[in-house]
Formats: C-alpha cells, sequence, structure tokens
C-alpha cells in the first residue's frame, strides 16, 4: 500500500513513522529542507523537497499509484489544494485533509461530495475538545477512548496504593474484589507496555488499560478506587480555539467555566460569544489571579494556550495550589515521556488526536476506529469482523492470534461481552482489539478480506 | 555505541559470506583440479565463527541505528569480511602468505584488481572464481546486498546503505531502502547476465565469461590469465567489455530508468553526460596520441586507446596493452584518470565525476563572486540547487582524498619503494583502480611490495572503497567519545 504525506510537521513525521514500521510504502513531501532531513535521517521512508500543491511535485511523488493522500501541512489552503490537485491527477486516491479552521466547518461536506472530494477531514481542534470532555467525565482517567459510539469506553487508570489491589495475580482479581473483574488489556510499568497474563501481578503506580461498557464504567472504575464525583467548576487557561471551542461545550453542560486569556482583544471577543463563562483577562500563569479566582475549589483547570511551557508551568502550579484535575495541552512529542516523571498525568494533543483519527482510515479492512495509546507503542482498534476473515466462525482459542495482540471486547447488537477461549466471533460482530505495534500488520491481515474470495 | 549490536550484525554478515563460499566449492566439483578440503575447510570456519558471533551477541532487532553505529558497522564489517574472504586463498594455495591472501581478499571486495600473483594460471580455477566472485560481491556492495535480502535491518538500513553507497547523495528509487537495494542488485544482476550472453558469442568458455562478468560488472579488473583481456586477442571481447565498464561506471539508478523505459535518462543526468563527454574526448586525445608512435592503424589506436582509457577512468583496470610503452601525454592522461573516477552511484571508484564536476563549479562560483561581489548564486546540477552541506561535504571530500593520496604516498616512498612507483600504487589503491605505474605497472604486479607497504596498500583500498569518510573516522578520537 502506497501512502502519498504532504507535510513533515509532527503530524506527518509521526505518520509517516507510524506507516514505515509496518512496511508501508511512504512518500513525504515538504518545501523545508530541515524538516525533510529530519525524516530522512530517522524514517525509511522516500521524501521529496518541493510543495505538496504542486501537481508536478504530486505526479514526482506518484500519486497515480497511492492508495492514500494525507495532507497535514500547517495551511489549510494548502491542504485543500494538494487534494484538489490529487483528485484531479488520480480520482481514485483516498484522500484526508487536515482543516482546522472553524470558517470552513459548515463547508466539510461540500468538500466531500463536490469538487476536491476530500474522503475525511480531520480538525484535531474538535477531536481535543471531545478528549478532554472525556477526559473530565471518566473519574480518575488518565487516558479515555471511545468505542461503538461511546457504548464501550477504553480507559487508563494509575493503581493506587489505596485500590489495595497490587501485588494480587491477575487471574485472581475477581475473586479478590468480589465480582467480575473489568478486562484488563494493558499495563504500562515503567515506561514499558505488557500485555498481561492471568499469573502477572499488578503492582502500585501501574498504568492500567480496561475495557468497559458505559453503563458499567462507574462499577468497574470503584474497582480501582476512584470514585466519582461531580465535575461543578472548571477553570480555563488560554482563550484559543480549542478554549473557546470547550468552554461553549461546558456551559451547555451547565458547569460552572471561567476562561483566563491575556489579549484583551481576545477577551472582548470571548465575552461576546459566551454567555454564562466568566472570561477573565490576566495571565495564566500569575499566582495572584488563580487565588483570587478559588483555583483550591475547581474541580478541573485545563492549559490550553498556544505555549506548552506555559501549559506545564501552569498545570503544575494548579495543582501545587490545591487544583483536584490538571489537563494540559501538549504538542512537542518528545515532552510527553516527561510528563509522568513531573506528575501531570493528563496531557491532551492535538497532533496526537490528528494521528488517531488518520489512522483508522488507513487501517485495512473494516476498521472503525483506532487508538494509539500513550508513546505510540500500542493501538486499540475497533473493526467489524468480516464472514471472509480468519477470526470468524471458531473458538478463539483455535484462531491463531499474532503474538502481542489481545481481543479485548465483542460488541453484538447491543451486547458487550468480554471473550473467553471459547468465545465465538460472529460475521458482523464488533470486535476491540489491542495489538502493540508488531502486531498490527498481522492483525491488519487477519481483518482484511482473504485473497480467495476475490 | 552498541558494540553487542555492531559485532552481532558483523556475525551475520560473516555467516553470510560464509554461505556464498558454496559457488566456488562448485567450480572445484566440477573442474577437479583442485583438493576441495582447504576450501571446505574455509567454508566451515567462515559460517561457524559467524554463526557464534551472531548467536553470542544476539541482540532484539532495534528500529534505530545511529549514524556512528552505521559507520562503525560498514568499517568493521569490511575488515572482517576482507579477513575471511581470504581464507580460502590462504589455506589454498602455497602462492599465498596471509598479508598476500589478505591484499588479494581486500582488493578483491573493494573492487580494487591490485594482486600479488605472478603466475595467475597456476591457481586452482575455484580460487580464481572465488577471486572473481568476491569482486561481484563488493561491487554493489555486500552490506546494499544484506539490506536487500536480510529483512531485520529495518529503518536503521538507511545509514548502513549511505555509509556504503559510494555516492555524496543516496538516491532513494523507492519508499523503502529494502527495495531501493533490492532494485540496485536486481539491475546489476540484470546487466552482468547481458555481458555473460555476449562474451559466450564472442567464444569464451563459460568459466571466463562469468570470471570476466564478475570482474568488469563491479569494475574490479581481476582476470584469469597472466595476460588480462589481452589474453584473447579479440575485437569483439574487447569491445564488449568496453561497453560494459563504461555503463559500469554509469549510475545505476540511471540504468533503472532506462529498463522503466526512460530512453533518454543517460543524456538528461548531468554528471553522466560529463562522464560520456569526458571518456569519449580522452580516448580521441589518447588514440590520437599513440596512432603512429605504438600503433600503425588508426583502428587499432582506437581499440587499446578506448579500452585502456575505459578501464582506467571506470577504474576497472584490466590491461590489452602495456601502457608504460605510450607516449607522456597518453600516460599521464591515464594517470589523471585514476583520480576522476566513474560517476557517483556507479560501481565505479576514484573521486567521482559529480564531484569533480561540483568543484569546478565551485570554482566558477568564486570567480563570478570575484567579478559580481553582490550576486546572489546557487551551484545547480540538473537545474536543482545543490544545498551548501553537501558542498561542504564534497570539499572536505577532495581535501580528504589529496591529503591521504599525499601522506601515503610518501609513507610507501618512505619504505624503499621508488617514486612512480610509490606515487601510482597509492593512487590506484585509493582509487580501486588496480595496477599503476613502474614497478606496479599493467605487466607487473603487487608483489614487490614490502609487507609494511601491502598493509597500507590494503587500508588505501578500503579507505577508497568506503569513501573515505567511513574508514577515517575511525581514527577520529572524538567518535570513541561516549
Amino acid at each position: 500500500m502506497k501512502v502519498v504525506i504532504v507535510g513533515a510537521g509532527e503530524v506527518g513525521f509521526h505518520i509517516a513513522s507510524h506507516l514505515a514500521y509496518e512496511n508501508k510504502d511512504v512518500v513525504v513531501i515538504d518545501r523545508n529542507p530541515d524538516a525533510i532531513r529530519r525524516i530522512t535521517e530517522n524514517i525509511d521512508v522516500q521524501v521529496i523537497n518541493g510543495s505538496g500543491s504542486s501537481p508536478m511535485v504530486l505526479e514526482e511523488a506518484g500519486i497515480r499509484d497511492a492508495e492514500i493522500l494525507l495532507a497535514v501541512t500547517n495551511s489549510d489552503e494548502t491542504n485543500l489544494v494538494a487534494c484538489m490537485m490529487a483528485n484531479l491527477i488520480s480520482p481514485s486516491t483516498k484522500k484526508l485533509a487536515r482543516i482546522r479552521q472553524a470558517d470552513y466547518d459548515r463547508y466539510h461536506e461540500n468538500f466531500r461530495h463536490n469538487a476536491p472530494h476530500i474522503d475525511t477531514i480531520i480538525n484535531p481542534e474538535v477531536e481535543v475538545v471531545k478528549t478532554i470532555e472525556s477526559l473530565l467525565s471518566v473519574p480518575g482517567a488518565v487516558d479515555v477512548g471511545e468505542f461503538a459510539n461511546g457504548r464501550v469506553k477504553f480507559v487508563g487508570v494509575r493503581l493506587d496504593r489505596d485500590a489495595g489491589l497490587h501485588g494480587g495475580r491477575l487471574s485472581e482479581l475477581s475473586s479478590r474484589i468480589g465480582k467480575q473483574a473489568p478486562l484488563i488489556a494493558a499495563v504500562v510499568r515503567d515506561e514499558e507496555l505488557i500485555i498481561p497474563r492471568g499469573t502477572d501481578r499488578l503492582m502500585e503506580g501501574d498504568l492500567v488499560y480496561f475495557i468497559s461498557e458505559e453503563d458499567k464504567l462507574s462499577d468497574a472504575l470503584q474497582v480501582f478506587n476512584k470514585r466519582s464525583r461531580q465535575l461543578k467548576r472548571a477553570l480555563i487557561v488560554g482563550g484559543g480555539r480549542i478554549g473557546f471551542r470547550l468552554a461553549t461545550r461546558l456551559e451547555l453542560k451547565n458547569i460552572h467555566t471561567k476562561i483566563v486569556e491575556k489579549n484583551p482583544l481576545r477577551c472582548k471577543e470571548l465575552a461576546e460569544n459566551l454567555n454564562k463563562t466568566v472570561v477573565l483577562h490576566g495571565d495564566g500563569s500569575d499566582q495572584g489571579l488563580l487565588n483570587e479566582e478559588n483555583i483550591r475549589d475547581m474541580d478541573a483547570v485545563i492549559t490550553l494556550t498556544n505555549d506548552e511551557e506555559t501549559n506545564i508551568l501552569v498545570s503544575l502550579l494548579a495543582k501545587r495550589l490545591g487544583g483536584r484535575k490538571t489537563i494540559t495541552k501538549i504538542s512537542k512529542f518528545s515532552y510527553f515521556p516527561l510528563m509522568t516523571t513531573i506528575g501531570l498525568e493528563r496531557v491532551v494533543s492535538p497532533r496526537l488526536s490528528a494521528i488517531n483519527t488518520i489512522l483508522q482510515h488507513i487501517r485495512r479492512g473494516k476498521v472503525l476506529s483506532a487508538i494509539s495509546i500513550k508513546g505510540e507503542k500500542a493501538e486499540v482498534m475497533e473493526a467489524i469482523a468480516l464472514e471472509t476473515s480468519d477470526i470468524v466462525n471458531r473458538p478463539l482459542k483455535q484462531v491463531s492470534f499474532p503474538k502481542g495482540a489481545l481481543l479485548t471486547g465483542i460488541i453484538r447488537q447491543d451486547a458487550v461481552f468480554i471473550p473467553s477461549g471459547e468465545s465465538i466471533v460472529l460475521p458482523g460482530d464488533r470486535i476491540i482489539i489491542f495489538a502493540q505495534r508488531q502486531a498490527i500488520p498481522k492483525i491488519e491481515k487477519i481483518l482484511s478480506v482473504k485473497l480467495e474470495y476475490f | 555505541m552498541r558494540w553487542r549490536y555492531i559485532l552481532y550484525i558483523v556475525g551475520i554478515l560473516v555467516l553470510f559470506l560464509g554461505l556464498t563460499m558454496a559457488f566456488p566449492l562448485m567450480v572445484v566439483m566440477i573442474y577437479q583440479d583442485q583438493d576441495p578440503g582447504p576450501l571446505i575447510g574455509a567454508m566451515v570456519a567462515t559460517v561457524l565463527f559467524g554463526a557464534t558471533m551472531a548467536i553470542g551477541f544476539k541482540s532484539p532487532r532495534t528500529e534505530y541505528i545511529s549514524p556512528r553505529e552505521g559507520m562503525a558497522i560498514v568499517a568493521v564489517g569490511w575488515t572482517a569480511v576482507g579477513l575471511f574472504g581470504a581464507l580460502p586463498f590462504f589455506l589454498g594455495c602455497s602462492q599465498f602468505t596471509f598479508v598476500d591472501a589478505f591484499f588479494e581478499s581486500v582488493s578483491g571486495f573493494t573492487t580494487t584488481g591490485s594482486s600479488i600473483l605472478t603466475q595467475i594460471e597456476a591457481v586452482p580455477r575455484g580460487l580464481l572464481f572465488w577471486r572473481s566472485f568476491i569482486q561481484w560481491l563488493g561491487g554493489m556492495g555486500i552490506i546494499v546486498l544484506s539490506v536487500a535480502i536480510l529483512p531485520f535491518l529495518g529503518v536503521g538500513g538507511m545509514q548502513l546503505y549511505k555509509a556504503e553507497v559510494p555516492s555524496p547523495v543516496v538516491d532513494k528509487l523507492k519508499p523503502r531502502i529494502r527495495d531501493t537495494a533490492m532494485i540496485m542488485w536486481k539491475v546489476y544482476a540484470l546487466i552482468s547476465l547481458a555481458e555473460v550472453v555476449l562474451l559466450l558469442l564472442g567464444g569464451m568458455s563459460l568459466y571466463d565469461a562469468l570470471c570476466h562478468t564478475f570482474t568488469t560488472m563491479p569494475t574490479g579488473g581481476f582476470s584469469t590469465k597472466n595476460a588480462s583481456v589481452a589474453h584473447f586477442d579479440s575485437v569483439y571481447i574487447d569491445g564488449v567489455i568496453t561497453v560494459f565498464m563504461i555503463l559500469a561506471g554509469i549510475n545505476f539508478s540511471l540504468h533503472y530508468q532506462l529498463l522503466r523505459g526512460k530512453t533518454l535518462a543517460f543524456w538528461r543526468d548531468s554528471e553522466c553526460r560529463f562522464f560520456l563527454v569526458t571518456v569519449l574526448a580522452l580516448t580521441l586525445v589518447v588514440s590520437w596520441n599513440i596512432h603512429g608512435a605504438v600503433y600503425k592503424g588508426i583502428g587499432e589506436a582506437l581499440r587499446y586507446g578506448a579500452f585502456q582509457v575505459a578501464s582506467i577512468v571506470t577504474t576497472t583496470g584490466y590491461a590489452t596493452a602495456d601502457y608504460e610503452q605510450w607516449p607522456a601525454m597518453a600516460q599521464l592522461i591515464l594517470l589523471l584518470c585514476m583520480f576522476l573516477g566513474a560517476s557517483a552511484g556507479s560501481t565505479g571508484g576514484g573521486m567521482k565525476c559529480l564531484r569533480i564536476m561540483l568543484c569546478f563549479k565551485f570554482c566558477y562560483k568564486e570567480l563570478f563572486g570575484l567579478i559580481h561581489p553582490h550576486a546572489v548564486t546557487h551551484i545547480k546540477i540538473g537545474g536543482k540547487t545543490v544545498s551548501e552541506d553537501v558542498m561542504r561535504s564534497i570539499l572536505g571530500f577532495l581535501a580528504l582524498y589529496m591529503g591521504l593520496f599525499a601522506f601515503c604516498s610518501v609513507l610507501l616512498a618512505g619504505l624503499g619503494v621508488d617514486f612512480v612507483t610509490a606515487f601510482s600504487a597509492v593512487a590506484a589503491t585509493i582509487g580501486n583502480i588496480g595496477p599503476g605505474f613502474g614497478m606496479v605497472g599493467p605487466v607487473e604486479n603487487f608483489a614487490q611490495i614490502p609487507v609494511l607497504g601491502k598493509w597500507l596498500l590494503i587500508w588505501c583500498m578500503l579507505l577508497g572503497r568506503l569513501e573515505i569518510y567511513t574508514v577515517i573516522i575511525l581514527l577520529v578520537p572524538e567518535f570513541w567519545r561516549k
């Protein structure tokens, strides 16, 4: 499968490294020679130094035999033109574009059905707001993903001492808590990802990922001693596009929201467009201001300025002053591994959101969604089991599942259940698979249609 | 620096080399002119050693190889391969002392073609086949071959590829380095096949045709005959070999484009144009110079002139004539050809046309800047700007090349070798050509060089094949600092 990526920024870089790792043919186009050099030194892909909106460059990149075009430059216009040219040269290529300006929001459908025929428009800001909302709604969660339109949740929580679960084997978990335990899909310990077996033990401080149906989620969270408390007050630092979107969403949920913004003009704009939200003019890193606005009573502090160092510092400050939950926006991927160390667990990134959205569209077979988890070492995929796939109609223990992959859930009509070795996947079921990076190509093969059916 | 990982990869390379020793073994089985014992011994020793290293240093598959590690793998790998490639010579034939066997083997892998053999035809056919075959392996590159067929190198393959391929910039023909390496080897094998067929049509035996193809395509220059290609004394064979030497001196990505139907590929590429025009011009000048003085007929002068110019400029090093009997001008041109070399991305050695061309352009730009002090100029090649980085690395390369050449020839002269021999032996080994002038001329060989001199020249051959940086960097103290 050949993929052409226009734009070698963070998103382009990380998508390219994902795909190259899975042995796909990737061509990356960028105008900036430094960005190009960073790619050639780190990833095994072909690079072209040129403008991605130029038809000549696209032809040189082999757009004619490419299955997918990803337009992820910083400029919406370049992305649109790249898709347009690709549509002229090679109409059969699937096109994905990142378009961020809210002005274009109303025209997404037009782009899809008319001229550029962009199959998927990715607006990472919308995705980030969604992620923040789910992080706010699930208590104790440091990572949340949704499947089956939100009916199934995939949650990562930190295992505290007071949960009393550490040290026990996973197979004894249910008897220990006296009821059916949630299925633990993965454990991250010391930056290493483990797909646990029954004999593995949990340890204090582990990041535990589990799958749960939405209505059983609070039960599951109680197992980990994470009790829900209602979110009443939130403070947003940074009134940019994401801050504004989030504030409007929170208003709808009747959450008392304050938003701090440095730029007085922007403050005016925000005050005009927001109804119940309190707009504050000031610097989010100003301790006096935070105290004045009762930061210790806030249920959540969300830092969304454009400067990530400020975000980190404000979150740390808020924590110190007594804020309960902080969510920090980070763009630089190299900061991610450090965040746990400094005690900021809940981190969102527009780029990571964009990558997740793109991934689910690139996966072969009927993959409905895909979420890459911490540090991109693994992915959770939701897919439809095709009649022709290898996994259907026989007990799971007979299916040769690749190492490093786990089938964590089956959704049949409205029921969600956790599979055992005896379970059988029927055609049409939705399945949720947790897979480490090296297992993904094999998983894709299992999910896609067998050759003899063509 | 993960030395464990580096040694693991080197172990795999050695193991792999051991397996290829099955080919000369087959030749021995067919001709029965030699006791297969020593060869089997060499093969078993190499395979065992490689396997022990690979198992002993077994490391997890990594995604990332740093440029430093890449260079270490290539430099250490080539030395190890040269060492183990010498085993069949050392064990199989009494003409070889250890240093001679090592010299012959490195001369093979680096496609130099300098030999210490006085009586080539006295050596058993299996060994001569091995001698030719290692040139073929070394020509496109053993690392490139491993990148193509060993899947475990993955992303890190790029670093290794860069460290081995003789070119200032790497053309990636396909998105994945593995596919690119595969294409290069396929094109190489395909052109080799064509040459074998054409040589067979010229009346060569299959054995000679194979051996000569294995040394033409990598621009190596070992022959199975004492008199080199002159032994066959056929206009047709001279012609075929001349054409294939020139083909081998052209960037292989252009061959790939040609095979994909882009008929004008050679002409569109400015380096290739420069190379072809230079070869043609030098051939005419040399032929004119030797016409009358050495050869009576124009046809004869052209035949030997073209062959010798192609042989030296592509750094092959076959001989059909004793060019030391030629007039001074022709000899000097051949000497300069040793420095010029073939195209970047070809199997040839030398400084490479691309670098010389860019160096000229750089000089012109400087002159232009003196006339128009405010002019903003870029060095372009084929309409594309050459980045400052590339230009700097090229100038650095040329300086290092000349510096090392000077240093090594003084050193060699210090060992008691005469002026012309010292000068040309270093030029011929660092440029991977083969024969030089004086004591190491086309009708003589390197047997008379003192032992220390041979070690020095072995190092020069590796320097030339791996394009200086990869080898010389191991001598920089900074490289070893943590």
